[in-house]
């Protein structure tokens, strides 16, 4: 079966976030990770942030957070999100997490309000003996609201796994 | 700090990993899949119980990581799920140096770092860079 790839290079999303303190703060707590940095802003500032970093993988997180309506006027719609599209042609599988990776630019920091735009960048397909894997890889690109400058940009990989039909 | 190459952090374990774990973390992150906390969502899906989420274990490596080599100096952190990760779980992060590679900013690290259950079975692999 041939994946659909027509959807390379489509935005399949866009949204604005405000980070905020207690989020990052409590999203530090769940991750056990107990460098003063993620609470005391005097820490933060004496190892050379701006101000309270978030954890390294909050950006997978943030925009549970903080995607407040009024900051998303003026965002381009970008309709139905092509990754289901191609998902929904699949038929039943399980969906599975099978990477993430993170690049920062900058650290991303509390006080921050960041525009995120999802690009599909890849589809492609595996196949074992017994199942057909479906990968659809999505970067997001973080910008600095103010700035336009680039903070993070996270790739996500999503599979769909089926077993081939006997 | 002097990094080189064949450097190996201290290993820690997290752990066991419990329910609340698993809830806390879907409340800082704001996953709610049921399959992560309804037992009885779970089991009808023809699980034993209630399994963590990937980006759990990622943000426990990503904090061991970064406990070693410092929170202002990661530039890359990549991970790889391969199992699951159950409560009662014992996991034990591991990381080593692999490279230094130039960049803009100096000298970087780059480091494999791997999550293991108590089973042996890696649940992440991961690939980091850190300016150092």
């Amino acid at each position: 079966m041939a994946v659909d790839t027509g959807v390379i290079g489509k935005v399949s999303g866009r949204r604005m976030v405000a980070v905020e303190r207690s989020p990052v703060s409590v999203f530090a707590q769940a991750v056990k990770d107990g460098d003063r940095v993620y609470q005391d802003r005097r820490a933060a500032q004496a190892a050379g942030f701006s101000d309270i970093p978030a954890p390294p993988t909050f950006p997978f997180a943030m925009p549970y957070w903080g995607s407040y309506p009024e900051l998303q006027e003026g965002l381009e719609p970008t309709g139905a999100n092509p990754m289901w599209e191609v998902m929904g042609k699949l038929g039943p599988g399980l969906i599975l997490h099978g990477e993430q990776e993170f690049t920062y630019h900058r650290p991303v920091v509390v006080g921050d309000v960041l525009r995120g735009e999802d690009v599909i960048t890849d589809v492609y397909e595996r196949e074992s003996d017994t199942h057909v894997m479906t990968f659809i890889v999505t970067d997001t690109t973080w910008t600095d609201a103010s700035s336009g400058d680039v903070v993070v940009v996270t790739r996500f990989n999503l599979i769909h796994r089926a077993r081939k039909p006997t | 700090m002097g990094v080189s190459v064949g450097d190996v952090a201290e290993p820690r374990t997290f752990g066991p990993v419990t329910r609340t774990d698993i809830v806390r973390y879907a409340g800082a992150s704001g996953d709610f899949n049921p399959i992560h906390h309804d037992e009885t969502f779970a089991t009808a899906a023809g699980f034993p119980t209630v399994f963590s989420i990937g980006m759990y274990q990622a943000a426990l490596l990503a904090t061991y990581a970064t406990d070693w080599l410092g929170a202002e100096t990661i530039r890359r952190f990549t991970v790889r799920f391969s199992d699951q990760v159950w409560p009662g779980d014992v996991l034990t992060c591991s990381g080593r140096v692999v490279g230094i590679e130039p960049s803009e900013e100096g000298p970087t690290a780059e480091v494999e770092l791997t999550c293991t259950r108590q089973t042996g079975a890696t649940a992440i692999a991961a690939t980091a860079a850190f300016v150092i």
